[in-house]
């Protein structure tokens, strides 16, 4: 899938943001006791989504006319909940699924359920930033960002909806989803892993700067091609970002949130990037950030 | 350009029949897939019921990707019946649940037992990746154009057949295999749903248990399987002669922007959804002949989309037949739009709509026409098919029967 998709598309970016590691969600509560249900992945969502919409010079709500679009990475439960309940389940070394029934079920947090699902972060984006509008949720790489950036982009140009908030969220310093990364081949070391979260936002160019917003980006060229492979048989990966021409990759594996991350860290110029992924994606965009 | 869009292949795997005309003749007579939980001992939990894929044979450590191949091979052996795949480089388009996480794994590297060596150990060791699935059927089956994993929980099958409709209506993509798997019943999914309470107690009477729209409800009875439909543009199935069971004619897609297990109590997004589908579809409400509802058989769900309903059909709404497929085999979380999806086409097809049995106690908040205890010989032309998620996705397809 080529160039054709986004030519005659007028689609501007608006408002971008990235959150890498360390964040705070509270200013950004709509709803202060929801913040009880959030895992990290809902946390770096909801700050990274509500200050590209702040970006935009936008606000909640942001009602019916606004989509959301994002890929989320692999599921991270969390360490401290999987041993609690092991703990408890264990007879000698093996697990028991008597014991598991007559001890470890009471220890479950049932809010465990909530904060690993992968369309949670959704949830928590849509209830904060009240996004009543239609959705596509992936995951869990960049292949699946493109995927529903190409959703945003389809449903803006066709005017089912005006704005698109669209991104990526990854918890990734998480014990399961570095052992995911351990196992590949070749594997990736858990200290390049990364907590990132990105969003930008898509509107019609025209629409844009009638209601007074400036453009900060737009989408020259793009990329989207897959050929089915092997799953785990070692196809090698490889991910570029080069501004102006110059490498900017960094060490850091970020997942699905690269490209928005560094739409939202680049300064001015062209931006282009270009992914080879373990699931037989290969994707590329060029971006004028202005 | 929009292009209209048929549906020429169907393949099920489900807990009252593994072929689309086993699932069918199982759906008309009101059978039940609901019984004790064999997959695993679930001891003393509270809830040891589902509706369980019955299976001879092997099948994969995440039992959705066996049902997913499955379904998959049944909906191309369809749609390829007359003797050509659809035209193009066909896409994949699949709404998924979790990743498996094994508890027994996790013991067993407590104990130190180091990753496996080979690929195929290693993939499904701890966690199996859900992404496996679209890997697999894209491998499988040839699938060049770029695939869509959907994630959107109990809404993701009804996500991946809308959100491949749009693609090839747009002419984005030619033809997509479109669906969704899951499979929770295993110790974690089961005692998840349990904690909070969302899954039915009735564990002596497990036929009986998953009771929508009835007074005694007490919760949704956790399933498991896949379905799968080949997409494909109307004028190509036409020319190369397949059989074209239904279209596909809108979508709708909404947040709820309310609560993380609790439905909006006016029902907003659960209207929103349908009635933007219908308004993708170019369809007045007056032409809706039935509707496939969520229908979880939730203390939460139910009321709220029959008010929902009757908020978008307003007095029609008690003359349109509302059957709940969960009712025979459960809720199938992220297969669950597709599976129905699938119930409805058949129901087109042969002029009948399914039963919602154990509806045997009226609920004053639930006072539509759901078929109750047996299917209903009724034409129809045009079917609404919803699905709804925990963290407010809505979704809603129109689907219109092949000569309407």
């Amino acid at each position: 899938m080529s160039d054709a998709f986004i030519q005659g598309t007028d689609v501007a970016v608006t408002g971008m943001a990235a959150v890498c590691g360390a964040y705070d969600v509270g200013p950004y509560l709509r709803i202060r006791k929801m913040g009880k249900f959030m895992g990290k992945q809902d946390g770096l969502a909801v700050v990274a989504g509500a200050r590209a919409v702040q970006a935009a010079g936008l606000a909640s709500p942001l009602g019916e006319r606004c989509g959301l679009y994002a890929a989320v990475g692999y599921i991270p439960f969390e360490a401290g909940d999987i041993n609690r309940l092991i703990d408890a389940s264990l007879d000698g070394d093996d697990f028991s699924m008597q014991r598991f029934a007559a001890n470890a079920f009471g220890a479950i947090n049932p809010l465990l359920t909530f904060r690993v699902l992968p369309n949670m972060p959704a949830f928590h984006v849509s209830l904060n930033l009240d996004i009543q509008g239609p959705y596509e949720v992936s995951y869990p790489g960049i292949g699946q960002f493109y995927t529903v950036l190409e959703g945003a982009i389809a449903a803006i140009t066709s005017g089912i909806i005006d704005v698109a908030l669209v991104g990526a969220v990854a918890d990734q310093r998480n014990f399961l989803v570095e052992h995911h990364f351990s196992r590949l081949t070749p594997p990736v070391e858990p200290a390049r892993l990364a907590d990132a979260a990105a969003f930008i936002v898509l509107e019609r160019r025209a629409e844009a700067v009638a209601r007074g917003a400036t453009p900060h980006a737009r989408l020259v060229d793009w990329r989207l091609d897959y050929s089915p492979v092997e799953p785990f048989a070692g196809r090698t990966p490889s991910e570029c970002l080069a501004r102006d021409g110059v490498c900017v990759t960094g060490i850091r594996e970020l997942g699905p949130a690269s490209l928005g991350v560094a739409l939202a860290e680049t300064g001015r110029g062209r931006l282009t990037h270009r992914a080879r992924t373990r699931d037989g994606f290969t994707v590329s965009s060029t971006w004028e950030v202005t | 350009m929009s292009y209209r869009v048929a549906v020429t292949g169907m393949g099920v795997v489900s807990p009252i029949g593994r072929t689309s005309d086993s699932f069918r003749d199982a759906l008309f007579a009101g059978r039940s897939g609901i019984g004790p939980i064999t997959t695993f001992d679930p001891a003393t939990l509270p809830t040891r019921i589902a509706a369980e894929v019955k299976w001879d044979g092997e099948l994969m450590r995440d039992r959705k990707i066996s049902f997913v191949l499955d379904a998959a091979a049944q909906a191309m052996n369809e749609a390829t019946r007359a003797g050509t795949r659809p035209s193009g480089d066909g896409g994949l388009s699949l709404g998924l649940g979790l990743e498996l996480f094994s508890m027994d794994d996790l013991a067993a590297k407590r104990r130190g037992r180091p990753v496996p060596d080979g690929i195929a150990d290693r993939a499904i060791y701890l966690q199996t990746p859900s992404d496996l699935c679209v890997s697999m059927v894209a491998g499988r089956f040839e699938l060049r154009a770029p695939p869509v994993t959907h994630v959107s929980a109990c809404a993701a099958g009804t996500d991946a057949i809308g959100s491949a409709f749009r693609m090839i209506a747009s002419g984005r993509r030619r033809w997509m295999m479109a669906g969704g798997a899951d499979s929770m019943i295993n110790p974690l999914g089961v005692a998840g749903f349990c904690s909070i309470g969302a899954t039915s107690t009735a564990n002596d009477d497990p036929p009986r248990a998953s009771r929508p729209f009835d007074l005694r409800r007490s919760g949704f009875v956790l399933g498991e399987g896949a379905g799968v439909l080949i997409l494909e543009r109307l004028e190509d199935a036409r020319a190369r002669r397949a059989e074209v069971h239904a279209e596909v004619c809108g979508y709708g897609a909404s947040f709820d922007a309310h609560g993380i297990s609790e439905p909006h109590p006016d029902g907003r997004g659960a209207f929103q959804a349908m009635s933007r589908a219908l308004s993708e579809a170019q369809v007045d409400p007056d032409r809706i002949d039935c509707i496939n509802a969520h229908g979880t058989a939730t203390p939460k769900n139910d009321p709220v989309e029959t008010l929902a309903i009757k908020r978008l059909f307003g007095r029609r709404a008690y003359d349109i037949p509302v059957c709940a497929t969960k009712s025979m085999i459960g809720h199938l979380i992220a297969a669950a739009g597709a599976v129905e999806a699938i119930a409805a086409i058949a129901g087109m097809k042969a002029g009948i709509v399914p039963p919602t049995i154990n509806l045997d106690y009226r609920d004053p908040a639930c006072d539509l026409d759901y078929v109750p205890h047996t299917a209903r010989n009724h034409p129809q032309r045009f079917v609404l098919s919803n699905s709804f998620a925990f963290g407010g996705q809505n979704a809603s397809l129109v689907l219109r029967a092949a000569d309407a």
